[in-house]
Parts: C-alpha cells; structure tokens; sequence
C-alpha cells in the first residue's frame, strides 16, 4: 500500500491507495495504480501529468463518475468530510454537484447544445432539493454574474453556442457551483482556451478560492500549476512520483520525472531517441525505463517508498535516492527549478 | 537522425518526374473496353442477330442499362477494390468472424448469379397447362383443378380424387403449369436489376451531387439542395403511372422514375458527411497538397463516411425492389419479367378455387422477397461493421 | 503596410498586403451584407533556413493565412510571392511545383491522417500526388524518411491509431519532407502535445531545419513556444500584423500593447509571481466589424488619452476603462439595467476617481453614471465617447521603424503627441 502523506484534521477529502483498472484491448491498463493525498478545506492542490498519468480517471473515480464498465475501481478508500465514497450503497449522485462540483475541458462538450444556459443552471440548482420557479431563476442570474457573465439576466436564455469558448467554461464553472459546492474538481478547464482567456478564469478561479471553495485541479501546464496551486502532486504511471508545496516543487524539483518535465519548458535540447513504445510497468517506479539514474532498487515492491527532500517532510519524492543511504546529488540538480522572486502567498 | 549519408527524397529530381496527369489508367482502359464490348453486342444484336443474342434472351432496353451499369460497376468499383490487397484481406477475415454477414452475403451472391445468369440461358419459364396448379412436395390437393397430375393420384370419398405433390416438382407449378422454380429464377431477375441499376447510376450520381454540394457549397449547393427538396415532393408512382400511359409497361422506366425520384436522400447525407469531414487534418492536407476534390472525395472522404453511407445505400436496394415487387404487384409491369410482385398478384386471384387454396403461388415468392430484403439489410448493417474504421482490426 | 526589411539574400516567401475576406451573405441569392475581414493587410518575408513565428489568439486569422499561404483559401487582395514568382500567376506546372515546395503540418495529430490508410500510403501521399507512380520507388523513401525522424521502417504497415500522438506528429512531418520542401507551414503543431513530448517534437523541427535547410513559418497561439523555437516572430490581432521582428526583440522589449497584453497573460512559472495584468475589456471584437482606427483601442492598457485634457495615467486608465468597458456592453456584474443600480454603486463598480480634474470630462462622466443609474446604456456610451475621444479610434496607426522593427502603434509614431511607455516583464 503506498505511503500516505500526513492528513491534517481540516482534510476535506481523504484519498487512499486509490487503483483503478481499465480493461482495454491490449489488456488492463492500471490507470491509478495506487493514489493517496488529501485536500484540505480552502486549499488548492494541482494534479500534474502527462496524458496516460491517470490524472483525469483519478478524479473520475472519487465520485464514481468514471464509466464501469470498462473501467474499475479496484480498491482504495475516498472519504470526503467524513462520508465514506466507497461504501456499498453510498449516495455518490447526493455528494456529486451538492458538495463536489466537476468541471471539464471543452465546455462546449460539458454543455447539453439543446437547452439554455438557464435551463441547465436550473436544472443543476433544483437538482439537489432546491425549490423552483422564480427563486430558482434569480440564483441562475445569481451565478452567471459570480462568475462574470455580463448581462447576465438577458445572457442566461442564450444557448451554449452563442457563448464564446470562455465564457462557455464560466457557465459551466457556474453550473458546477449551483450546489454550492465546498470542493470544486475542474480537469485542464483552461487548456482550450485563449491564454488571455486562461489568464481571466484563473482569476476567476482564485476568487473561488478567496470564497472558501476547495480546488482540485487537474492540468499538464506548469505554468498553471504556478499561478494557483498550494500544493502539487506529481503524477507518473498512475502513481504519484512526488508531492509537496508548490514553493517547494518548484524551487526543488526532486524526482527525476519532475526535473523532465521542468527541462522540457526551458529549450528543447537534443534530438531524442526513437521514441519508445514499451507498456510502463505495473509496479517499482513507473519511470525507470526513461530515467537516467534508475538502478536495481527501483523495481523493488509496489511503488519506491516517499521520502522527505531536505528533511521537509510535506515535500517528498517517491524515489530510491532520496533514501537511507543512498546519496541524492547525484539526482538533485541545483539549476534546475525556478527561483522565485518573491513570496508566495499562504493562503489559510 | 542518420545524417550519413544524403536522404532518399533529397535526391529526388523533381523536374524529371513526369507531372502529367495520367489519362489512362487500368480503370479507364477497362471501362472504355467494357463499353465497346457492350456497344458491338448492341449492333450485332440490332442488325444482325434475330430475335435471341444468345440462348434465350431477349434484349430489352433495361438489360442494355444493366449491361452498361456492369461495366462502370465492375471498372470503377471492384477492380481498384481488389488492387487493394492489404485491404481484401482484412475484410475477408473481418466477414468471416461474422456468420450473419456472411450468410447474407452468400445469399445475395447467389441470388445476384441467378438472376442475371438462369434467365439468360433458360429463357421464359415453360409452359405446361396440363399441369397447372400443381402442388408442391407433401401438400395434397383436388385432383380436378388440372388436367393431369404430375405426383401421385390419392383417392378419396367417392369421385374426389387427389393430386399430390411430387419431390420432382418441390415447389409446385403456378396456373399456367410454370414451375415455381423457375418463377422464383425469373422473378429475380427484375429484383437484381434493381440493384445493379441503383448501384451502377443512382448511387454514383447521389454521391457525386452530395460530393459537389458539400466541397463547392455556395451556390451550387443551395441549388442541388433545393433541387433535392422540390423532387422529393414529386412521388415516383404517379411519374411512373404517366409514362406507362406513354410507353407501356417497362423495367427501365420503373428503374430511372423510382431511381430518379429516390438520390436525394442519399445525395443529402453525402453532403453531410463531406461537410463534416472537410476540416478534418488529412483531407486539409490533401487539399494542400493539390488533390481535386473529386480525388479527395474518393480516397479520404467517402471510405471514412461508410457509417452512415453503407446502411443507407443497402436500405435503398430495398425499397427499391419492394416498389418494384409492388408496381408488378398491381399489374403494371411488364408480364414477360415474371416479376415476383406479379406471381404474388397471380396466387391471389386465381381462376377457379379460392386464393388459400393454392397458396404455395403467391407465398414462395413472398418468402423470395421478404428473404432478399432481409439479406440486404443485414448485409449492409453488417457491411457497415466490417468497414467501420474504429471496428476492432 | 509595406514595410519588409531587407535580408541579405532575396526572401523565399514574399507576402505583401495581403487580405483574405469572407462575403456575409443573406437570402437565395446571396446578397453580400458583410464581410468577416479574417486576413486584412498583412506582409511579411521569410528568408531561407529561418523559421518565423505568427502568433495570435483565436480570431487573430493566424491559420486564415496560413491557409491562404498554401491555397487552401483564395486571397481576396495582396501578393504572395514565392522564390520571385507571384502564386497567384503560375502556370499550372509552376503551381504544381510550388504545391510541392510548401507543405502543411496540421495542428492535431488525432485529425492529420486517414483512419483507412496505413501509414505508409499516407506518407506516400505527395509523393504519388506530385506525379510518382513508382510504388518502390515511393515505399523506399518513405521508409528512409520513417527512420529519420525517430520511428522505424515497418511501421509503414501500421494504421494510425496504433501510434501515440507524437509519433503521429513525427510521422506528418516525414509526410512533409517526403516531397523536400523548401517550406513547411506548421499549424500549431505542438498545441495538442504534453509537455515533453512537445519538447521532442521542437527538437526534431529543429534539426529537420537545419539538416535539410527548410524554412518554417510556425503558427502559434503559446508565445513561449515560439520563444523558444522561432528566429523571428510576428504578432497578430484581428486579421493585422502588430508587430514584428526577432524574437529576442519582440518578446523581451515588446513594443505593441497587444504583444505586452499576451505576454503579461502567460502565467510565469514562478509560484511567487501570480500577477496577471489585464486588457481593458476582454471581449475580443468581431472580425466582420472590427473597431475604427487601431484595432486593439478597446482593450489597450495604453490608449491614448484625449488632447486637450489634464489627466494623470492613472485616471485615465479607469476612465478608458470605463469607455470601453460600456462600449462594448460587458458591464460588471453588479450592473444590472433592469434594475438599474444607484450613481455610487456605478462609481464603485467601475473603480472612477472621486476627483476629475477637467471640468468638461468630469460633467462628461457624471452624465454617462447618471444615464447607468437610468438605465440609459446608449446615452452613456455617447457622453463617454464624446468627452473620452482618443486618437487611437480615430486614426489607423501608421507602421513605424521602432528598435529596429515594424510596430503598429501611434505611441511609437513619432508624429503623433504620445510617448511608448515602459515596460517591465
């Protein structure tokens, strides 16, 4: 079972060991292969990966929203305040929109083309037991201008196509909060869109968070990451291959996947070997077939076990070298990572 | 990246090559072939042959058609099929796994081979009045409908005697003695010629109008869709009802005023198909790279819309056969096609006992019909699977 | 704009002017009531072996070019001119010659090849398209060609769906060397890519370019991208080219506020540095009805304050915004016209100054968040225009030599009263 980082008792959900299978032509992919971290209330913690990390159907599978068939959530246990999401016969469609929101990458997907945003919003904010009629259309109005949907109370009888691809993603960022949701999950919500576009649904995001809302953000974008993680969980193989501050992440990237990824935004360097088509292993470190450093021990059990980097505990790596007795400059790099100019700010 | 030595398409000299479009090509050659073939049988037949080409047949302008329609069907559409290798084999294996496809297939191979075939070398189904209304194998009836019976005389109460049915004639003779199955055998030819004619022109000039609509739009798309609209409030029957005022019963007018009246559908979801694909990555790139829209359309387009065009054009045969079985059905066909509409018609009003009684006339070639319909709609839903892009290879 | 600096050898590609317009059109007969100007007078020269960079945002009419550029669209005015030669005048053998000498790379990998074909077919595609009928001969080098850009020979047996998307990326820039381009037109080619294997992919651009001396016009809407890849980089906004130069120069000294506007978007991979400066309005307006004068007036940090008033930058700055914030209609969501909210909570809204120091621009704008109270949108649009008028709405910016490159600014136009400002990154 992979280590679990420490949970603090303001932990709002509570993921552990997750595996989830999907079976696939070329037999069963191990899509979450044991993932554990927590999100506390207010916070905002970014999953980054590739695609194939398992990003995406990590969050599917903490509301069961993942299709089952072909996929399966295998074991694990996702507690969110205190509910069991795991439980036989456990109210997921109760917690889903009420309490955890969910927003996608392509609105205009997210976003039924027949009905207006109205109706959808209604239709979310009557979903869970709120009463109708016009109290439900003044909270409609409510959210399109919460998120910054101007003329709201005429734009709510627009269909999805007259909005433009930003403002799609508010609308459907405001359909997720009808219920009023304490953690919001929203998977690469600003990959489709414009950077100055990007730049405004951050903010947007940002005010969420000043509100209280908890965000789980899933994204390949660094620089994303950068502008609203608290926290950041690496994710590789369907495993999570380092974990920690943002601040700390950043400065320090200390699993050898991390530094990849950090030297890919910094020039593009040599031309690379034919690619490689192997299936990724299903236990050890996923990474050690593209890793430079990778010895013996990295094939060892289900996962290398975390450890804290500089005697951090919150910062961690799951990587051999960061262990007893074993030397870590040789993976540390002190120019990789960014030097930050300032402070970052800490958000309670 | 091995740099070596020069690469191979650096050392291309592209003024060499020639750029000329080709004008003859295998197709071409063999469709130009095809049609000088047909064109001398056309004189030989006029001018020097007497009433019958060869064997039995008689040439009728819907057998010309056919012939034609052949010819462009076979240059254009199984032989550049067959020059794909790779592609045959897969499909073959991918129908094989399928034993409803292939039972289907197998019927309309024999049914096509049949109807275009038997006909031609047997002629008119023959005569027999002496034994008319005969029953098929293990079915017994009134021995005094016919003159003789072909099976074996029962004996009953008294004067009644009884005709059954022999294994020789396992189907059973019509009012007229014809054995059912050679009505079966001539019946389907008219049914093939549907198909053959619908595929050798209808489908090709629905696509090549939706092909046109959907890469040209502008004007020329609203035209032929608007076109399309104003035909498809025509109906076929009463078109076809005012030419048989004019020519008399015929095949070919049946075929160009139901096919005529029938390509917009299949026109309009070419069109929707070309109009969804256009922007797709690699037919832009085809454009680049200066492919006419028609090459565009035949090799990036039209193989990647079978989904919906396959169903569509299988479905279209059969509508077109049952209007056809129906228009004989109602008596205005040409009596000499032994259209299975008509023997269906015959078997219910036959001349001296009631229709039940001899059944077999108009439920053989009912069974015949309904079988071919059910073939083809099952050939085209599974056809559709096989070439589906995203079915398992 | 004619502006094309000169380069020591003659361009490979000389684009002068050029406009590519869509007609609107109404009724059965078409009657044009519009036209979506997607490409409106854009030049620009690529020499040979450089790669240059457009950058734009959705509706910049970045791919409208890239396509007018290989024919897929039919420009409506301008020149292209290829190695001397006009496109628009050669002979169908020349066409054939340069349609080989310019490739496309398309943006999604997912998209760029036929489902049906396998691979080595679609490679082979130019190669029998431009005239090759030996198969052999077609099937050699494009496995010579597979094998230079990192995959192998017998994948020419494959489909596509058997490859993952850089691989699929590599495999449509082999089908666009097959042919030895000069050019390569590259749309977005690294957008739909992680991170890393964008890096691979830019690696191999980049060698393919130096190995086979290929120029690369690099469409992009990710500025880092083009920062890393591009010898030069021009920057468009709504069908216009803004600004353009090296890349150094462009990207760490921009001197358009559009450039500035994209690159204070990117968020800065430093977790301490969060800071997101916005335009002014973030309505991007409609290519078949762009704003008069210089396009970007409605959402410029840096439009030009009126003459003949005193204001301080920072005063300005609100007001402007709030011109055009009611211009446009994107009024902040407290606004509400149905029940139009009362002068202090417009006042608060909109962040004006309590104190206006011109008497005239004051009245001016107590009269437009009087007609908000009133619900009034239309008048306050006309007080606002009238009182805030800017030189910026009202002249097209002519393109001037600014560090040594084309801008399209009036600040930098050294004829007109308005200083560039400053800019830190």
């Amino acid at each position: 079972m992979a280590e679990r980082p420490p949970t603090s008792e303001n932990a709002l959900l509570d993921v552990s060991d997750l595996r989830t299978h999907i079976d696939a032509d070329r037999g069963t992919v191990h899509a979450v292969d044991g993932v554990s971290f927590a999100v506390d209330r207010g916070e905002a913690v970014c999953l980054v990966g590739e695609s194939g990390s398992g990003k995406s159907v990590t969050c599917e599978s903490l509301t069961g929203i993942v299709p089952q068939p072909p996929a399966e959530i295998v074991s694990g246990d996702v507690a969110f305040d205190g509910i069991d999401l795991r439980a036989e016969g456990a109210d997921l469609r109760a917690v889903r929109g009420d309490r955890i929101g969910h927003v996608f990458q392509n609105p205009q997907h997210a976003l039924d083309p027949v009905y207006s945003v109205g109706e959808q919003l209604i239709e979310a904010i009557t979903a869970h037991g709120d009463p109708g009629g016009r109290a439900a259309r003044e909270r409609a109005i409510d959210l399109l201008r919460e998120v910054g949907i101007p003329r709201a109370n005429v734009r709510i009888d627009d269909y999805p196509h007259e909005f433009s691809g930003g403002m799609a993603q508010r609308v459907a960022i405001a359909i997720s909060l009808a219920g009023d949701p304490d953690l919001l999950i929203a998977d690469e919500p600003t990959t489709a869109v414009d950077v100055t576009v990007q730049a405004r649904l951050i903010e947007l995001l940002r005010d969420l968070l000043d509100e209280g809302m908890a965000l789980l953000l899933i994204t390949h974008d660094l620089r994303v990451v950068a502008s609203l993680a608290d926290r950041v969980l690496v994710m590789f193989g369907g495993t999570i291959v380092e974990r920690g501050p943002i601040a700390e992440v950043f400065e320090n990237p200390a699993h050898p996947y991390t530094q990849a990824l950090f030297d890919s935004y910094d020039g593009f360097g040599q031309l690379p070997d034919r690619p490689s088509r192997h299936d990724l292993p299903t236990d050890g470190c996923r990474f050690r077939a593209e890793c430079p450093h990778a010895v013996e021990a990295c094939a060892d059990g289900p996962q290398p076990p975390f450890h804290a980097v500089d005697g951090d505990s919150s910062h961690a790596a799951s990587c051999v070298y960061y262990g007893e007795g074993r030397d870590a400059t040789t993976v540390r790099d002190a120019d990789r990572g960014v030097r930050p100019v300032g402070e970052v700010e800490d958000d309670d | 990246m091995e740099s070596s030595e020069r690469p191979r398409f650096e050392r291309v000299d592209w003024s060499d090559i020639d750029t000329e479009r080709r004008l003859v090509t295998v197709e071409r050659s063999l469709f130009v072939l095809g049609l000088l073939v047909v064109a001398g049988l056309f004189l030989y037949d006029r001018y020097y042959a007497h009433v019958y080409l060869v064997a039995q047949w008689v040439v009728t302008p819907i057998d010309w058609a056919v012939m034609t329609g052949l010819v462009g069907l076979v240059s254009f559409g199984v032989v550049p099929a067959l020059r794909n290798r790779a592609a045959i084999g897969q499909t073959y294996e991918s129908i094989r796994s399928r034993p409803v496809l292939t039972g289907a297939l197998a019927f309309l191979a024999v049914f096509g081979v049949i109807g275009t075939v038997l006909p031609i070398l047997l002629g008119r189904p023959d005569l027999h009045f002496g034994y008319a209304y005969q029953p098929p194998v293990g079915v017994t009836v009134d021995a005094g409908w016919s003159p003789k019976c072909f099976g074996t005389i029962k004996q009953g109460q008294g004067i009644q005697r009884y005709c059954e049915g022999s294994i020789l004639i396992p189907l059973g003779t019509n009012g007229r003695g014809q054995l059912m199955e050679a009505m079966l055998v001539a019946g389907a030819r008219p049914a093939i010629y549907v198909v053959l004619f619908t595929a050798a022109f209808i489908v090709p000039l629905a696509t090549a109008v939706g092909v046109a609509a959907g890469f040209r739009g502008g004007r020329l798309d609203d035209l032929l869709m608007t076109y399309v609209d104003v035909q498809l409030c025509l109906p076929a029957i009463f078109l076809y009802f005012i030419g048989y005022m004019y020519i008399g019963p015929s095949l070919l007018l049946l075929l160009v005023t139901f096919g005529l009246l029938s390509w917009g559908p299949v026109a309009r979801l070419v069109r929707s198909e070309v109009l969804q694909r256009r922007e797709d990555g690699y037919v832009v790139v085809a454009r680049s790279l200066g492919g006419s829209d028609s090459y565009v359309a035949r090799r990036h387009v039209l193989p990647n819309v079978t989904n919906t065009l396959v169903p569509a054009v299988f479905h279209l045969f059969a509508i077109l056969i049952l209007a056809e079985a129906g228009v004989a059905f109602l008596g205005f066909s040409d009596v000499e096609l032994y259209s299975w509409g008509s023997t269906i018609a015959e078997g219910l009003s036959p001349d001296r006992m009631a229709a039940y009684q001899v059944w077999w006339i108009s439920t053989v070639p009912a069974v015949a019909l309904a079988a071919t319909v059910v073939a083809l709609k099952l050939a085209g839903d599974g056809l559709r699977d096989v070439l589906d892009p995203r079915g398992g290879r | 704009m004619t502006e094309r600096p000169g380069e020591g050898s003659d361009p490979l590609l000389s684009v002068s002017d050029l406009e590519t317009h869509y007609p609107i059109t109404e009724g059965w007969l078409r009657r044009e009531v519009g036209r979506v100007r997607a490409v409106d007078g854009v030049s620009f020269d690529i020499h040979a072996g450089e790669t240059l960079g457009l950058v734009g945002e959705s509706g910049s009419g970045k791919t409208t070019l890239a396509h007018s550029l290989l024919g897929l669209e039919e420009p409506t005015a301008g020149t292209v001119r290829f190695d001397g030669d006009r496109v628009g005048e050669l002979s169908w053998a020349d066409q054939r010659a340069f349609r080989r000498r310019v490739q496309l790379i398309v943006q999604d990998p997912n998209e760029a090849f036929n489902p049906r074909l396998q691979v080595g077919k679609a490679v082979a595609e130019p190669l029998a398209l431009n005239g090759m009928d030996d198969a052999d001969r077609r099937q050699a080098i494009v496995e010579d060609v597979l094998e230079r850009v990192g995959l192998a020979a017998e994948d020419t047996d494959r489909y596509p769906h058997e490859f993952s998307d850089g691989e699929k990326q590599r495999l449509a820039i082999a089908r666009a060397l097959v042919v030895d381009p000069d050019l390569l037109v590259a749309d977005e080619p690294t957008s739909a890519l992680d991170a890393r294997v964008q890096s691979d992919i830019l690696a191999l651009l980049d060698e393919v370019r130096r190995e086979f001396d290929v120029s690369i016009l690099f469409v992009s809407h990710d500025i880092d991208v083009v920062r890393r890849f591009c010898d030069r980089v021009a920057v468009m906004y709504l069908g216009e080219i803004v600004e353009r130069g090296a890349v150094d120069a462009v990207l760490d000294r921009p001197a358009h506020p559009y450039t500035r506007v994209l690159l204070d978007s990117v968020p800065s991979l430093d977790p301490s540095d969060r800071d997101l400066p916005a335009p002014l309005t973030d309505t991007i307006p409609d290519p078949a009805d762009p704003p008069s004068g210089c396009r970007f007036h409605t959402r410029c940090p840096s439009v030009i304050e009126p003459d003949d008033t005193d204001l301080s930058a920072e005063t300005w700055s609100r007001l402007a915004a709030f011109r055009f914030t009611v211009q446009v209609g994107e009024l902040p969501a407290r606004i509400d016209l149905d029940q139009p909210p009362s002068e202090a909570v417009v006042q608060e809204a909109f962040d004006l100054p309590d104190e206006i120091a011109d008497e005239q621009t004051a009245v001016g704008v107590d009269d437009a968040v009087t007609a908000l109270a009133d619900g009034d949108l239309d008048r306050a649009k006309e007080r606002l225009a009238a009182v805030l008028p800017s030189v910026c709405e009202q002249q097209v910016p002519a393109t001037v030599e600014t560090d040594g490159r084309p801008v399209q600014c009036h600040r930098s136009d050294p004829d007109v009263d308005a200083e560039p400002r400053p800019w830190t990154e």
